[in-house]
């Protein structure tokens, strides 16, 4: 009996076998498109920076094999130390206000009430405008005499006459923060709207029917259930603004006194302006591993990767 | 029975913008009472449900339970706990957590949480699970934890919304005899929302018989099944469903399929048209009844004890036979069916049940 059985099933193994042989082939055509781009896109371009930073590498003439060199540079190079912490600063600080915001945004547009669909559109409309198009807006908006904000501000008699807003380090930052806050938002919102979407309304009722309040619902089943939403969200805006430069380079220009140089500016700096490409390669590859540890830790902190 | 509580609703409405769902309901429950609601899809009872546990605003009406008023009061104060259909676990906490939320949220003594949580995993026997996370369960584990996150609570009233309905048939028998056994343990008032017939017969000390968000019928499983109010309480308990022929009222009986049947009584002036119902598991083959007539078998089907028999009258109206005995009766056979004129039940043409005059 079971050998009559054995017989047929042994010889149909051999075609399932090759079967999935093919398929994991075709498994592989799928992804081929995805991989040829971020060979050609992202591996080589870093490897081929990897190579740069080992250089002295100037615009014109030969590039001439350092080691090192660049590398080691950094250590006793302020300016440098001055764009990280100036980066950090604005990293903390716009991640903070970002999320300040979107949170009560994503809340407050996560319930079906009349114009929900309104507000959502209103709030994410600012995404899809370029962030060096978003700049040049609000550099006029806050330009001294023909702006928005000077007029406004002197007509409430907030400031006796007209100010400008960029001028001063707290100002020009403050409104820079006001004006990627005003971009990013929607986006944050939406994300985090996802998330908040994700978990079902049964376990918000038996929480309310156990007796969490509104603020204990969010601390104990909202928040820990949107993990990974805010995971996502949040590794998008540190990187998003590690990566600052538009805003920089088009509203101040480097800011007041030059302190508004973000770490990309100063990459930007060494590289197209002093022409320096080796020690802009090197920098480049240092923030990348900046930017690697960054989101690992965030991950870590979030705890991606355990399951449920 | 200690801390059994009643509860009463009354003229409660509810309506989702200006679609009605639930039009004026009456009802009292009284203390440790098992109170079944079932009904069509659709008809309202999840809504009632969560009505009373307070995850629905009541747009007319008084809910009160205990004798007190509970109508706007927040779910949490209502002295109910609810167990879902979803079974609606915390997925990020393990059973012990998941046991112990209310209490943690309404500040209770460490020592307590975990004596009650201890007690109640005791009754559901899921001590052993206590350290597992919701997804590590299988379907029938989930539901006893969800049933012991409601017993923690120590609710005036269990609320169930067809907690069984996600479990295989297997798991829904034991399940459904560990609530009845919960019920007797504990004595509380449960009202429990279901679609299975048999949980609703076995269960309940009353059923309330819901249509388009109004009470067809209250009344024991006994007296639904025997004394069915409408026509519609008739076809809705019982399985197979009662049998529905059209006839006419006869002196002293009625006839139908060109046969008249004496039924002792003139359920109304003869000539009447009038439904006639006869449930599958009262005809018997054979003419060992009062009443008998011929029908013929078009197909059947064999469930090991019973015998169903699809089988039509002369006049072309289809009628369903409980066989019980073991003869095989097969397709396209004429058969003579009889019955007890006493089980047989008139229905008006409006659909209310035409009372014998005893
Ligand atoms: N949030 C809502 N908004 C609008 N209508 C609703 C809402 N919830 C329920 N309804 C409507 O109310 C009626 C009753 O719904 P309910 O969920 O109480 O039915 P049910 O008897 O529990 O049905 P089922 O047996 O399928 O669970 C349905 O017609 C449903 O469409
Ligand atoms: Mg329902």
């Amino acid at each position: 009996m079971s050998m009559t059985i054995a017989t047929p099933l042994a010889a149909a193994d051999k075609p399932r076998r090759r079967a999935r042989k093919s398929r994991q082939w075709q498994g592989l055509l799928y992804i081929a498109p995805a991989i040829i781009l971020v060979t050609i896109f992202f591996v080589i371009p870093v490897l081929f920076t990897v190579w740069m930073s080992f250089h002295n590498w100037p615009l014109l003439g030969q590039p001439s094999w350092i080691g090192l060199d660049n590398y080691i540079r950094m250590f006793s190079d302020t300016r440098f130390a001055a764009a990280l912490s100036f980066t950090a600063y604005y990293t903390v600080i716009a991640t903070i206000a970002i999320f300040a915001l979107a949170f009560p945004l994503a809340l407050f547009v996560q319930n079906e009430r009349r114009g929900v669909s309104a507000y959502r559109t209103i709030f994410f409309l600012p995404v899809v405008v370029g962030l060096a198009t978003a700049s040049l807006l609000w550099v006029w908006l806050a330009n001294v005499d023909s702006g928005l904000f000077s007029p406004i501000l002197r007509a409430f008699g907030v400031t006796g006459r007209s100010a400008n807003l960029l001028a001063t380090f707290n100002n020009a930052f403050a409104t820079i923060i006001v004006m990627v806050v005003w971009k990013i938002v929607g986006f944050t919102m939406i994300i985090l709207l996802t998330g908040l979407q994700s978990i079902p309304s049964d376990l918000i009722e038996a929480a309310r029917i156990d007796g969490a309040s509104r603020w204990q619902r969010f601390r104990f089943l909202t928040l820990p259930l949107m993990r990974r939403t805010l995971a996502l969200a949040l590794i998008l805006s540190v990187t998003g603004s590690v990566l600052a430069f538009d805003q920089f380079y088009i509203m101040t220009s480097g800011g007041p006194q030059n302190r508004m140089i973000s770490v990309v500016y100063y990459i930007f700096n060494q590289s197209f302006v002093s022409f320096q490409l080796g020690y802009g390669s090197a920098l480049s590859i240092v923030l990348l591993g900046i930017l690697v540890a960054l989101s690992v830790v965030q991950l870590w902190l979030l705890r991606v990767g355990d399951e449920k | 029975m200690a801390n059994a509580t009643g509860m009463a609703l009354r003229q409660v409405r509810k309506s989702f913008g200006s679609t009605d769902v639930i039009h004026g309901i009456d009802l009292d429950v009284q203390a440790g009472e098992f109170v079944v609601f079932v009904g069509p899809s659709g008809c309202g009872k999840s809504t009632l449900l969560r009505m009373i546990a307070g995850l629905e605003e009541v747009t007319d009406g008084e809910i009160s339970i205990g004798g007190r008023d509970v109508t706007d009061l927040d779910p949490s104060q209502r002295g109910i706990a609810m167990v879902f259909q979803s079974y609606a676990l915390y997925p990020h906490m393990s059973v012990r957590d998941n046991l112990g939320f209310g209490l943690k949220m309404a500040n209770t003594p460490k020592a307590e949480v975990e004596t009650r949580v201890a007690a109640a995993a005791k009754i559901l026997k899921i001590e052993p699970l206590l350290e597992r996370r919701p997804g590590q369960l299988s379907g029938g584990q989930r539901q006893r934890v969800a049933i012991g996150r409601a017993i923690v609570r120590k609710p005036d009233v269990f609320l169930f919304d067809e907690p069984l309905s996600n479990l295989d048939a297997e798991l829904r028998v034991s399940m459904r005899i560990e609530i009845a056994r919960l019920h007797k343990e504990l004595g509380n008032t449960m009202i429990y929302v279901t679609h299975d017939q048999t949980e609703a017969m076995t269960l309940a000390d009353r059923i309330v018989v819901l249509r388009d968000g109004k009470i067809e019928q209250v009344g024991t499983p006994r007296e639904v099944y025997e004394n069915p109010n409408n026509i519609f309480v008739a076809g809705f308990i019982g399985s197979p469903k009662m049998n529905f022929i059209e006839g006419v009222v006869v002196d002293g009986g009625v006839a139908f399929s060109g046969r008249t049947i004496g039924l002792g009584y003139t359920p109304a002036e003869p000539g009447t048209a009038v439904t006639i119902g006869i449930r599958p598991e009262h005809i018997e083959v054979g003419d060992g009844g009062e009443a008998t007539f011929s029908v013929g078998v078009d197909f059947s089907e064999y469930l090991g004890g019973t015998q169903y028999l699809y089988a039509t009258l002369p006049d072309g109206q289809s009628l369903i036979i409980e066989h019980r005995e073991n003869s095989d009766i097969g397709r396209d056979t004429s058969l003579t069916v009889s019955c007890d004129p006493g089980r047989i039940e008139v229905f008006s043409a409006t659909g209310s049940r035409i009372g014998r005059q005893r």
